[in-house]
């Protein structure tokens, strides 16, 4: 008994500590305070009161940070979808010339820090007239080398028998990805969809570098741009605490996806 | 003569009508196979191995943004190995992760430990621990900014006053500062290193606990007897993933201390942003890049050597 709990005691004294500090986010969000005159138990709720969600909603800036992340989160998010269940299934199930090495280049390539890439990256977007455009953070990221060999390696655990019996019924190969391996292999397929999201509506490096107009920032942009500006802590937290709903609602409603594919990946 | 011509003719028509036929049922079998790859392939060019190569060019350039550039040899090259900046960030970026891996790897197995404890709430309390691995460096640095603000008002120096610590400056002090970011970076990634070890654990048959118990061996001693060793193989992969994550921060540099003060929180990403992107000399940062591939690397062969190709744990 006594054991259990001490088992209890330490889980949710270790839960509080992870939750505190979003506590701490969305408490002060509630608060009209500026940095200076802070005391270390500000946050405790007494009088609440929303001016600071009112204040960023009056900011032009901040509606337009949030409209280009969603721009530049949900087209990656479904095209690296489909494009990880396609090559997944052409990995896993065609034969063609070329497969193995192709594959296995881009494992290799997987290696390379996307920091590497970054000045090439941007001399080229340069030139393209890329830069300050959403493409910048779109079309580099329609598909993604991790989330196909997630779904391929899923996709392999699937019975060939379903495939033959399905093409004796005079299935082709679109009808065959679509009416069997897409459903089955979904599970896969979501946990690319929900890394593409975390990773897109978090990315501070790439758009810091490609979008240079404050118009054009997304959300993590804006926010780490007035982190330093404001020194208003109260709205900085309200700024925080909106950008990371989306975030949160998706990892509430798929959470079992990150977990299990983060098995499988390597989600920094 | 005539004879032997219209032989060889008709062997060719025989060679060529298979060849056209078997590009015929090689479309109708493999369609989607090139309609999708072909452009995957040339994306996957464009976006990766061009920049990849383009980027080595650029090691060798003195490259311009308006002109021409110059081919300068291994000026660029030279130039690191003079640089103490640049070897100092080297340093810092080590440091960091001498105060982040083990402290991750250890609270990641103890998250696991707890949530695989058997009692009620844990599929909850998961949830709570993975949450800041989601949550974007931005917000959590934008807490961590006030939480530890070097002055009494801060939070965590409100607390150290109750076992009477003085007040600590934290971020604006060039010994503490990294260890500031490196306790971010614990607080957000140990939720998924827990996730690793809790499947770890899950694969460990219970026989082997029960047949410790029958032995008289208490759970401490099963633990370091039973767990910790048979959790070999997720320690090492947890390491790997761990020590490449570490040698890439930047966010947390760039939002918190801007690589200061005095340079102490330079990490290799850092300096090559600000070499880049503050000081323009894409070519002097090129070389930082191919400095961190080739530590990256490094760390990757290891991995390979010990787990083949696969990048799975088991």
């Amino acid at each position: 008994m006594l054991k259990k709990i001490v088992k209890y005691f330490v889980m949710f004294f270790l839960g509080f500590c992870f939750l505190l500090p979003f506590l701490i986010m969305v408490l002060s969000s509630l608060k009209e305070t500026t940095y200076a005159s802070l005391d270390p138990l500000f946050w405790l709720p007494d009088n609440p009161s929303l001016n600071n969600f009112i204040y960023l909603f009056r900011n032009d800036n901040f509606l337009r940070w949030i409209f280009n992340s969603i721009v530049v989160t949900i087209i990656p998010v479904f095209s690296q979808m489909f494009f990880a269940g396609v090559l997944g299934y052409i990995f896993a199930r065609k034969q063609f010339v070329g497969k193995e090495i192709i594959f296995w280049t881009f494992m290799a390539v997987i290696m390379i820090p996307q920091q590497l890439l970054i000045i090439p990256k941007f001399i080229m977007f340069s030139k393209f007239g890329w830069i300050n455009e959403y493409q910048a953070l779109i079309i580099p990221e329609l598909w993604a080398i991790m989330g196909v060999f997630l779904v391929r390696q899923f996709m392999q655990g699937i019975p060939m028998e379903l495939d033959e019996a399905a093409r004796m019924d005079g299935a082709n190969d679109f009808q065959v990805f679509r009416k069997i391996y897409m459903p089955l292999a979904f599970p896969s397929i979501a946990t690319v969809g929900t890394f593409a999201f975390v990773s897109n509506w978090n990315d501070l490096f790439q758009p810091l570098i490609y979008m240079t107009n404050e118009k054009m920032y997304p959300i993590t942009v804006g926010l780490a741009s007035t982190l330093n500006k404001e020194g208003n802590f109260g709205i900085e937290m309200a700024g925080a605490t909106l950008s990371f709903i989306p975030t949160f609602l998706i990892f509430l409603f798929f959470q079992k996806y990150f977990t299990e594919g983060i098995q499988m990946s390597g989600l920094k | 003569m005539v004879n032997h011509n219209k032989m060889t003719l008709k062997n060719e028509k025989k060679v060529k009508r298979p060849l056209k036929q078997r590009i015929k049922d090689e479309w109708r079998k493999n369609a989607l196979v090139y309609i999708i790859l072909v452009p995957i392939l040339a994306h996957f060019l464009v976006f990766q191995v061009i920049p990849f190569i383009y980027s080595f060019i650029l090691t060798f350039l003195n490259y311009r943004i308006i002109g021409v550039s110059e081919f300068v040899g291994l000026r660029n090259w030279m130039q690191f190995f003079n640089d103490d900046i640049a070897w100092k960030s080297i340093w810092n970026t080590l440091l960091f992760s001498f105060y982040y891996i083990v402290p991750t790897m250890a609270l990641g197995l103890i998250l696991a430990l707890v949530i695989k404890s058997g009692i009620r709430f844990t599929k909850l309390i998961k949830g709570v621990f993975f949450l800041p691995v989601v949550t974007s460096f931005v917000v959590v640095a934008g807490i961590w900014e006030w939480l530890f603000s070097g002055t009494e008002s801060g939070f965590i120096n409100y607390l150290l006053s109750f076992i009477g610590v003085n007040t600590q400056l934290f971020l604006s002090d060039s010994s503490q500062a990294l260890i500031v970011l490196a306790g971010l970076s614990i607080f957000k990634v140990s939720g998924s290193t827990m996730i690793y070890y809790f499947a770890g654990l899950q694969s460990i048959p219970k026989e082997m606990y029960e047949a410790a118990k029958i032995d008289g061996a208490s759970p401490l001693k099963s633990f370091w007897l039973i767990t910790f060793p048979l959790l070999k193989p997720i320690h090492f992969y947890v390491l790997i993933i761990t020590t490449i994550g570490s040698f890439q921060i930047f966010d947390s540099a760039y939002l918190l201390t801007s690589g200061g003060p005095n340079f102490s929180t330079s990490t290799i990403v850092y300096y090559l942003y600000t070499i880049g992107f503050t000081n323009l000399n894409f070519s002097y940062a090129a070389v930082l890049s191919y400095v961190l591939f080739a530590i990256i690397l490094v760390i990757s062969l290891i991995q390979r050597k010990y787990f083949g190709n696969d990048q799975n744990i088991y």
